[in-house]
């Protein structure tokens, strides 16, 4: 009986049923496979029909990287803390400066103390700080309204010199380095939220603490002094790293530190800096 | 006792001896990666033990238990003895001593490869030749199997095969395709290397074969719970089957589409395109059909039992059904796990949605829930079914028995659930030890006690499990019951030849591997080269890690 009903009749119902499925799933699935799934990686069709089918089969060494745009490659900012950078900052003339600076004074204030919130108080910031920033807003690696196109009017020169005459005007920010840390603050178990992110940070979300580079008592180079700061202008810079806004940190550590903050922490730091820290 | 229950109760008791050891280390290994203390912290030992619980679990309590139950199958539906006793004596020789060898192999800390064949990672020899010699061994039992129902075909021209031989004649046929695989890997590749007759291992070839055997092995083990679904549920719960054809169609579904699918496993394997990978991925959608037949079936099974019994209205028939058979809890039980798992296996299976959960503790609690959960209890029912009409001796309490089924599921899902979520997070599988001061992996900490809780609950349903078979073994001798299998509320007088044998079936698959594996299998033979040096694993490899 079995005989009479070999696998391969076709002409019976069972073989031909079975046969029949199977094929027909077999080549829909090979259809998507090799030719719809491999041409259409993403909305419209990416790749060749041909190229499409090697990539399916596993070989893609001739066929070419696949259509998609790719994002150009991108360096955080052009500034690197050489020697020579370090000296064209040194070279700073604050009396030239203080030319340049009277296109400044519109927006950030009389002697670079601002009195809006839209925009930073410049009076006390190390010029290596201003220095840089000039430069990234000259070259596109920041962006905020009309600075990229002040800066560059600006040469190096005059960069260095109006980041020399803003560094020293007074009433300003406090200097980051040689104050005191509040009693305690050190410590992972201080209560307040905003003292213990700025001087012991969070360990377990890899937060180092904000005093570290910013003072009180510690300074890093680039980073700017922030005690007196506005708190509202801290908060946009700390959400504008979070989201990717804002991509000229060296190294990358503020974006990856203000991702970790929960928007409350950010409010809490700024007013740490901003609020009382300024007064005192 | 009749000689071939003699020979299944050898079987048995080879895979539940295995069994309670390895479920003792499955709870250590747990405890292990908790972040609670552990004795013999040392990962050396973990992992060593990750491949003594994988090759007892995966490989010898399987082998053993299906072949001892193909026998006793073989035995009582076809209602005469069975043939070819002597062969199946000296295949269970085999593959006890394959088994001792893969084991003292382990146990001497050169074989911790994690119980998979994946190279470059590469065990002793003796592993090797161990596990060579419990596949072939039970391809004795394979040959034993095809044999007998084809003489009992022989003898009676036009009857329907009885359909529990017909399924273990399938899971035998299904055996013989998947171990081709890893036969290949081992004979072409594996043990040329380990006994150094070569320099370089083809990685990727080696995997490739290995994916042949991988999935299919799967539903190998799978097979005896299905039988048990068709053809002794109906039986315990006092009714008939729902449908012999149904059953049929369900075994020839599962010998086809378990086995050109294993490509799954290598979704994330850079030696293959991603073409043959998707059409594995279609094909193995597919074997969720026999799964939903066989669900399907089964519940309409168990309504038949309980309207039979004098259950009333839309659900009143579950509640008539006889609760306390151990048979009757035990599907149950096995089909919410079933669902569960089997939502998992989805994502597992699902060419892109893989890539979230490749690698993760995700997929060993979906393996733990499917196999240890779903299928191992049914090996569990049957073998309280069994044991009695073996033995002569009947279960000394049913009590007990549906207790420990009870004991078995809740353990199964207190480890399992939380074992996915933390796969999920992205914890790895096979990895010793965490770091639980780190914050990726703080988080996850909690879920592991929870699945330690689980494990403990497991190991005390198992050392319950092998009480009840011991105490039920020194029992009263009565007059053993005849063992009984379902009949179909239409049984079939004629059944077609496509559905009486496998030689249609036989030939798809065939046509379905060269289709789905060709290829992916030939590249490197013309194409590709992965030949690589091996990493030995030898305890100087790994006392040399640690200062």
């Amino acid at each position: 009986m079995v005989r009479e009903q070999g696998p391969f009749k076709l002409g019976n119902p069972w073989p031909r049923i079975a046969w029949g499925s199977v094929a027909a799933v077999f080549i829909a699935s090979f259809l998507i496979g090799f030719l719809v799934l491999g041409r259409f990686q993403q909305n419209g069709p990416t790749l060749g029909t041909w190229t499409a089918f090697c990539r399916a089969i596993g070989l893609s060494a001739a066929s070419g990287s696949a259509g998609e745009p790719q994002p150009p490659r991108r360096t955080p900012t052009r500034i690197a803390w050489t020697n020579n950078t370090l000296a064209q900052i040194a070279s700073g003339n604050e009396q030239h400066g203080a030319f340049v600076a009277l296109s400044c004074t519109a927006c950030h204030g009389e002697g670079g103390v601002s009195a809006s919130t839209l925009f930073p108080t410049l009076a006390g910031m190390n010029s290596a700080v201003i220095y840089k920033q000039l430069d990234d807003f000259r070259s596109g690696k920041r962006l905020w309204g009309a600075m990229g196109a002040i800066a560059a009017s600006l040469s190096d020169q005059q960069s260095a010199d109006v980041a020399a005459y803003f560094a020293h005007r007074p009433g300003g920010l406090a200097p980051a380095a040689g104050e005191g840390i509040p009693e305690g603050g050190r410590s992972l178990r201080q209560r307040d939220p905003a003292i213990r992110l700025v001087f012991a940070g969070d360990p377990q979300r890899g937060i180092p603490p904000c005093a570290a580079c910013h003072g009180p008592d510690a300074q890093k180079l680039g980073a700017p002094a922030l005690r007196g700061q506005h708190i509202e202008y801290i908060e946009r810079q700390l959400a504008a790293f979070a989201q990717g806004m804002r991509q000229n940190d060296i190294n990358e550590q503020m974006r990856v530190i203000a991702r970790e903050l929960k928007p409350s922490e950010m409010h809490a730091v700024a007013g740490y800096y901003g609020g009382a820290g300024g007064d005192e | 006792m009749q000689r071939s229950s003699r020979l299944a109760l050898f079987h048995y008791w080879v895979a539940f001896a295995t069994f309670l050891p390895a479920v003792l280390l499955g709870a250590w290994q747990m405890l292990m990666r908790s972040p609670l203390p552990a004795p013999l912290d040392d990962s050396a030992s973990y992992y060593a033990s990750v491949t003594l619980h994988g090759t007892a679990m995966a490989y010898v309590v399987t082998t053993f238990f299906i072949m001892g139950f193909g026998y006793a199958v073989a035995a009582t539906s076809l209602g005469r003895p069975l043939r070819g006793m002597t062969a199946a004596w000296i295949g269970f020789a085999i593959c006890l001593l394959g088994t001792v060898m893969a084991v003292t192999a382990i146990l001497s800390g050169r074989a911790s490869v994690l119980y998979t064949f994946y190279p470059p990672l590469l065990a002793s020899g003796w592993y090797y030749c161990g596990a060579a010699l419990l596949v072939g061994g039970s391809m004795i039992w394979v040959v034993l199997m095809i044999l007998n129902m084809r003489a009992w075909k022989r003898d009676n021209p036009g009857h329907p095969v009885p359909l529990p031989m017909f399924a273990i004649t399938a899971t035998a046929i299904l055996w013989a395709w998947a171990a081709a695989g890893v036969t290949l890997e081992l004979v072409g590749i594996v043990l040329p290397r380990a006994f150094g007759w070569s320099d370089l291992i083809d990685a990727s070839l080696a995997r490739t074969l290995f994916s042949v055997t991988l999935h299919a092995i799967v539903y190998f083990w799978l097979m005896p719970a299905y039988i048990a679904f068709y053809t002794l549920v109906p039986v315990a719960a006092g009714g008939r089957m729902y449908s012999d054809t149904m059953g049929r169609l369900a075994f020839i579904m599962l010998l086809v589409f378990s086995l050109p699918v294993g490509m799954h496993h290598l979704f994330m394997d850079p030696g293959h395109g991603s073409g043959f990978k998707f059409v594995q991925s279609a094909l193995t959608f597919l074997v969720v059909l026999p799964t939903l037949l066989t669900v399907f079936s089964t519940c309409a099974s168990l309504e038949i039992a309980g309207r039979i019994r004098g259950g009333r209205g839309l659900l009143g028939w579950i509640r008539a059904l006889p609760w306390d058979e151990p048979m009757v809890l035990a599907v149950a039980l096995s089909l919410v796990m079933l669902g569960l798992g089997g939502f998992g296996g989805l994502v597992n299976m699902s060419y892109a949605m893989n890539a979230m959960i490749h690698n993760t503790s995700w997929v060993t609690a979906h393996f733990h829930l499917i196999f240890g959960g779903a299928v191992v209890i049914m090996y569990f029912a049957i073998a309280y079914e069994m044991w009695p009409r073996i033995t002569g001796r009947p279960l000394r309490s049913k009590r007990l028995a549906c207790a420990q089924l009870w004991l078995w599921f809740w353990g199964m899902l207190i480890t399992t659930v939380p074992w996915h979520v933390a796969g999920l997070m992205g914890q790895p599988r096979r990895v010793a030890a965490f770091d639980y001061a780190d914050p990726l992996n703080a988080r996850m900490g909690g879920l592991v006690v929870v699945s330690v809780i689980g494990g403990v609950i497991l190991l005390g349903s198992a050392i319950l499990l092998i009480a009840i078979l011991i105490r039920s073994h020194f029992g009263l001798r009565r007059q053993a019951m005849p063992m009984g299998y379902a009949i179909a509320v239409n049984p079939p007088l004629r059944v077609p030849p496509a559905l009486n044998g496998f030689g249609l079936w036989n030939a798809i698959v065939a046509v379905l591997m060269v289709l789905a594996y060709g290829y992916p299998i030939g590249q490197f033979f013309f194409m590709k080269q992965h030949s690589v040096p091996a990493v030995a694993v030898t305890s100087e490899l790994e006392s040399g890690g640690k200062p």
